[in-house]
């Protein structure tokens, strides 16, 4: 209900929603099929549904624009009809028929509900607006011509078509002109306007400037600042393309989206998604050259130097060996000398010493044969002298015992002798008796001792045999 | 126009130089010379690299013309 407020009647935004949801939904109530294009499916594969951006355009330029939804088992099932009769899913920039009812509320605003897609229909104005660009491009033979310019080594002068306040401007600059590695970039803006229906001319008239003072620049950006994809369909227009294309001068395009590749990126020199990488490429470029100096000043500092003193190592090394060589040289000779000094020495030495040894050998014999004459003669004689002292001694000996043997002779035949052996001596009549029978009973006999003598009478007498 | 191909020239000169230093491929007797001719070329390339020669209000004449 509507109250007073500050003495005017208001109502609560939720109060307005609810009555405009009510009047749609008694108003469209039913579904109905309408003509659009899907500027940007926004598919979601993890929940399944997809929220399409539809637009509608004239002459490339977006007259109308509408959020909408399929849910997930709808857009299965159109899905699989997109690939199989067209050979390819549903996507972005395809004109479509589709099946929708109008949905609202109160927090996310008017939708479409979308519950079909005429399969059938579909091949987007604005797909085919592209492909028709680039049919005309091709066949004209421009659409690679701004390719294959060729790029200044140092691309530093830049002409920049931009909005000035945008934020694409800003991070383009931001990356060229602050960067820490001291490149600097002469860079002038070409004002333009890089949405709406007017974009192109005005493109194309900054296009056309440029062309005009192109002795001062290398390079074109055409650096667009934010804004989501639907206005892109500009840089599909085939004059703005075309002015690219045909462009003196590499063009470069920071366009900044995140899908779809237009005609003028795909003829552009090169092109990059954001204004920043732009700017990057440029600092690389930078780089390419910058590092290869900064290596040659590297090299010149060390590899001269080095190359001298490897120059100053080789002569001195060839001095060394000279010196080396000379030296074994008269090593050698020295050597040689002395050997054959030595050879001499040890032949007259050799030669002296078997002299030597002859005569040596000489008085050696000389003296061997003399001594052995002497010693032959001496020992004979001595040996005369033994056998002769042999001699003599054994006739003295054989005297000698000879003498004693008849001494004891004479010394054993001495009768007292054998009377001190216990013998004794008899006698009759002073007659030896050796023999009983000599004697007759009553005898008087005379019996010697060795001391003293005795007379005794024969009683008994026996005779011997 | 004169100025930067002086620099891309001067880039590529340099390039020959270095190659030939580092394959060894100049004479001892030229090496001074080489030497001095590369500081010449890197301190072309180094201009060039941080100034600009290039003044927008001369462009902004050009194109009333």
């Amino acid at each position: 209900m509507p109250e007073i407020v500050a003495g005017q009647k208001a109502f609560s935004l939720l109060e307005v929603c609810r009555s405009l949801e009510k009047t749609i939904t008694n108003r469209y109530g039913s579904e109905f099929w309408v003509k659009a294009e899907i500027n940007k499916l926004n598919h979601y594969p993890h929940s399944g549904h997809a929220y399409p951006e539809l637009v509608e355009k004239k002459n490339g330029v977006v007259q109308a624009e509408m959020r909408s939804v399929i849910w997930g088992t709808n857009f299965n099932s159109i899905n699989d009809r997109f690939k199989q009769l067209l050979g390819e899913p549903i996507k972005d920039g395809i004109e479509v028929l589709l099946l929708a009812s109008l949905d609202y509320n109160a927090k996310y605003g008017l939708s479409l509900h979308i519950s079909d897609i005429d399969v059938s229909y579909t091949l987007g104005e604005l797909q085919k607006e592209k492909q028709e660009s680039i049919n005309r491009l091709k066949k004209e033979g421009l659409f690679e011509a701004n390719r294959k310019k060729r790029l200044a080594l140092l691309p530093k002068r830049i002409a920049l078509i931009s909005v000035e306040t945008s934020k694409g401007y800003a991070d383009f600059l931001k990356v060229i002109d602050q960067n820490e590695f001291g490149y600097r970039f002469f860079h002038m803006l070409f004002p333009a306007l890089l949405q709406g229906d007017r974009a192109v001319a005005s493109i194309g008239n900054q296009l056309k400037r440029i062309a005009k003072v192109k002795h001062h620049f290398d390079a074109v950006c055409i650096i667009r600042g934010g804004g989501g994809d639907v206005g892109l369909s500009t840089f599909n227009n085939y004059e703005l393309a075309k002015a690219v294309a045909s462009f003196p001068l590499p063009v470069f395009s920071g366009i900044g989206h995140s899908t779809n590749e237009t005609v003028t990126e795909m003829v552009s020199f090169r092109y990059a998604i954001t204004p920043t990488e732009l700017g990057d490429f440029f600092i690389q470029r930078f780089h390419n050259f910058s590092v290869p100096i900064q290596d040659a000043l590297k090299l010149l500092k060390n590899k001269p130097k080095q190359i001298l003193i490897e120059e100053n190592h080789r002569f001195l090394q060839n001095i060394k060996s000279l010196r080396y060589e000379l030296k074994a040289k008269m090593r050698h000779s020295k050597t040689s000398l002395n050997t054959t000094l030595s050879e001499f020495q040890h032949l007259s030495k050799s030669r002296l010493r078997k002299d030597a040894n002859g005569i040596l050998n000489l008085a050696e014999q000389l003296s061997r044969g003399s001594k052995s004459i002497l010693n032959t003669a001496s020992k004979s004689a001595q040996e005369q002298m033994e056998d002769l002292s042999k001699a003599y001694q054994r006739f003295q000996d054989s005297a000698k015992l000879d003498l004693q043997n008849k001494e004891r002779f004479i010394k054993i035949s001495d009768p007292i002798n054998t009377l001190k052996l216990g013998y004794s001596i008899t006698k009759l009549n002073g007659r030896l008796i050796k023999n009983s029978e000599d004697l007759k009973l009553g005898d008087q006999i005379e019996n010697t001792f060795a001391s003293g003598t005795a007379i005794s009478e024969v009683k008994f007498k026996k005779n011997g045999k | 126009m004169a100025n930067k191909l002086k620099y891309e020239e001067a880039f590529s000169e340099l390039q020959e130089i270095v190659n030939d230093i580092e394959n060894g491929e100049i004479d001892v007797d030229d090496l001074s010379q080489k030497v001095k001719r590369a500081a010449e070329l890197i301190k072309i390339c180094r201009n060039k690299l941080s100034s600009t020669e290039e003044d927008v209000n001369s462009i902004l004449k050009e194109l009333e013309d």
